[in-house]
């Protein structure tokens, strides 16, 4: 399996929280093509615990909503905000303990919007998290006043975008 | 829109929610639409929760929380399915 390269890497000092390498502070999620979309593997330390020994609920949110947004990028090449976000909580997720969030395109996009589906998985495949959410893709263009880039670092997140959906007629662009 | 796969029938929803929860539950216990699912042996919330999840990822529908704890049998899960799929059309 092989980790997919981010349209964001050609920012050199992107640092979003869940999938920069540059925010030493962040989780530092990389994603893998997956049969259903695509996925990340993850194992969170102390710094992250909830309960003693228990990972916070709040960090499983931003894997979910981190996987099923790129997967959004990677698999239709479009950027997008998070619109509405549904967790689950099934069981609890133990701190150093390795799991695997696979996100999912749905049917039945309508309006442009973007309808995703997660799932945080233990070592034996059993579920401990469910997330539905909601996209609203945007071009960078239109963005630009929220976005903090330079007219250069726009030209080539661009042309990034452009070139990244993997497939985009398939549901998951599998 | 329905995956082409997705049984809208309650009695194929019946059927389908008992496959599900027979598999998580593991044992080859058999289930009727009425079985007690919180009564079965080795099922406990956390089982449940992963029933319900399972169930809403195969018919591809969100049930409400307060719907899902609710849920004592599996004719009352597959009647929160349809209603779903229902809502949804």
């Amino acid at each position: 399996m092989t980790t997919i390269e981010l349209p964001w890497s050609v920012l050199p000092d992107y640092r979003c929280f869940g999938c920069s390498p540059h925010n030493p502070g962040g989780l530092g999620l990389t994603f893998d093509p997956h049969p259903d979309g695509v996925c990340t593997r993850f194992q969170l330390d102390r710094r992250f615990e909830s309960y003693p020994g228990v990972v916070h609920g709040g960090l499983v949110g931003v894997i979910c909503d981190e996987t099923m947004g790129n997967l959004i990028v990677l698999r239709r090449g479009r950027s997008a905000f998070t619109v509405s976000m549904r967790q689950r909580y099934v069981a609890p997720m133990l701190i150093g303990r390795p799991y695997t969030c696979v996100a999912r395109l749905r049917a039945g996009a309508d309006g442009g919007l973007f309808h995703t589906t997660a799932e945080v998985l233990d070592a034996h495949g059993a579920v401990c998290a469910t997330a539905t959410a909601t996209y609203q893709p945007f071009t960078l263009a239109d963005a630009r006043a929220r976005l903090a880039l330079a007219d250069d670092e726009l030209a080539a997140l661009s042309a990034a975008l452009d070139t990244t959906a993997l497939d985009t007629t398939a549901p998951n662009g599998a | 829109m329905n995956p082409p796969t997705t049984p809208t029938d309650i009695t194929d929803i019946t059927r389908t929610v008992a496959d599900i929860a027979a598999g998580e539950i593991g044992g080859g216990v058999q289930l009727a639409a009425d079985t007690d699912l919180r009564a079965v042996q080795g099922v406990d919330s956390v089982k449940m929760l992963r029933m319900i999840a399972k169930i809403e990822r195969a018919f591809d529908v969100e049930l409400e929380d307060e719907d899902v704890f609710g849920i004592s049998t599996v004719g009352g899960a597959a009647a929160l399915v349809e209603q779903a799929l229902r809502e949804r059309v």
